[in-house]
């Protein structure tokens, strides 16, 4: 199926930023690990993963409309030296992502697609909750100290 | 524990062409996918996973010898009109990767860093039977035809 003008264009860009993030979460869930927060590595690998299965997802929907998928440009990459850096900068990353995201849904609606209006919406989902549990670690680590919520994620629970 | 000479270098070197090889096979899969060769999109899933695999062990190893892992370089990814393109496209990288592989196996003995060599040596293991794979399926398209080989592709 031919895609509507702009469509391509749009989830290329979606996809670019999407492997950017598979990288920085994976990055930063192994720093976590070597550091010897258990509980973090296993959550921010977590991540990883989840981003690599939209990418996936991406990339056969634009071959489903037709377009080739770009999996060769990456953003910068932003790593973080220590735990509250990586949260900010996982913030920023997924912040961006929410705004294409947004900016793909309103242009699907106008050019009248509303499959792939569907998909981003979905994936819109999940990156609000990423944006909260992030925000919820800001906000922990405000309450708790530094210190305390790093002791509780030296392991992982179960 | 701090690297060696030289080992961290080419270990950056190892994680850039296997995350390469990661996103060949993730494009590869789902072009797969796409086409109705499903046998072949789950043998690309196999590999892809093996490859990140790879990349996490490096990455691990890289922090380990307290260096900084470099996930933002990328190698080219080639893509194709058809699955003979990808194979020939798949074989190349990973002749590229054993070589690479080979190169830092040779140094790590030189350095006299034999727990860096160990990793590399079994993750070569992997890429010498990728190389592999990929001859066996572009001989058997010669010895079968491309149709006949095709048509074995469609259901896992």
């Amino acid at each position: 199926m031919k895609a509507k003008e702009g469509v391509i264009n749009l989830l290329n860009k979606i996809l670019t930023a999407d492997l950017t993030a598979i990288n920085q979460y994976f990055v930063h869930g192994k720093m976590c690990e070597n550091w010897g927060y258990e509980r973090l590595h296993h959550t921010v690998r977590q991540r990883s993963f989840d981003e690599m299965k939209d990418a996936e997802e991406l990339i056969e929907h634009i071959l489903y409309l037709e377009g080739v998928p770009n999996v060769q440009r990456l953003n910068t990459v932003q790593v973080g030296e220590t735990v509250p850096e990586q949260l900010n900068l996982d913030l920023k990353a997924e912040q961006e992502m929410l705004a294409i995201l947004s900016e793909g849904v309103i242009h699907c609606a106008k050019v009248g697609d509303f499959t792939t209006r569907h998909m981003l919406e979905d994936m819109a989902k999940d990156v609000d909750a990423h944006i909260d549990w992030i925000e919820t670690q800001q906000e922990l680590i405000e309450q708790v100290g530094l210190e305390n919520y790093l002791s509780e994620q030296i392991r992982k629970e179960g | 524990m701090k690297a060696k000479e030289g080992v961290l270098d080419l270990l950056y070197k190892v994680v850039t062409l296997e995350l390469t090889a990661v996103h060949h096979y993730l494009l590869h899969a789902s072009m797969c996918d796409n086409w109705g060769y499903e046998r072949l999109q789950h043998e690309y899933h196999e590999r892809m996973t093996e490859e990140t695999t790879h990349v996490s062990k490096v990455i691990d190893h890289v922090l380990y010898l307290e260096g900084e892992p470099d996930v933002q370089k990328l190698g080219a990814v080639s893509s194709g009109q058809g699955v003979q393109d990808l194979f020939n496209a798949d074989l190349k990288l990973e002749q590229e990767d054993v070589k690479l592989l080979r190169e830092a196996i040779a140094h790590c003995a030189k350095v006299g860093d034999f727990t860096t060599r160990h990793l590399l040596e079994e993750m070569v293991v992997d890429s010498e039977e990728h190389v592999d794979w990929f001859e066996t399926q572009l001989r058997t398209i010669k010895q079968v035809g491309l149709e006949n080989y095709l048509g074995e592709q469609i259901k896992k």
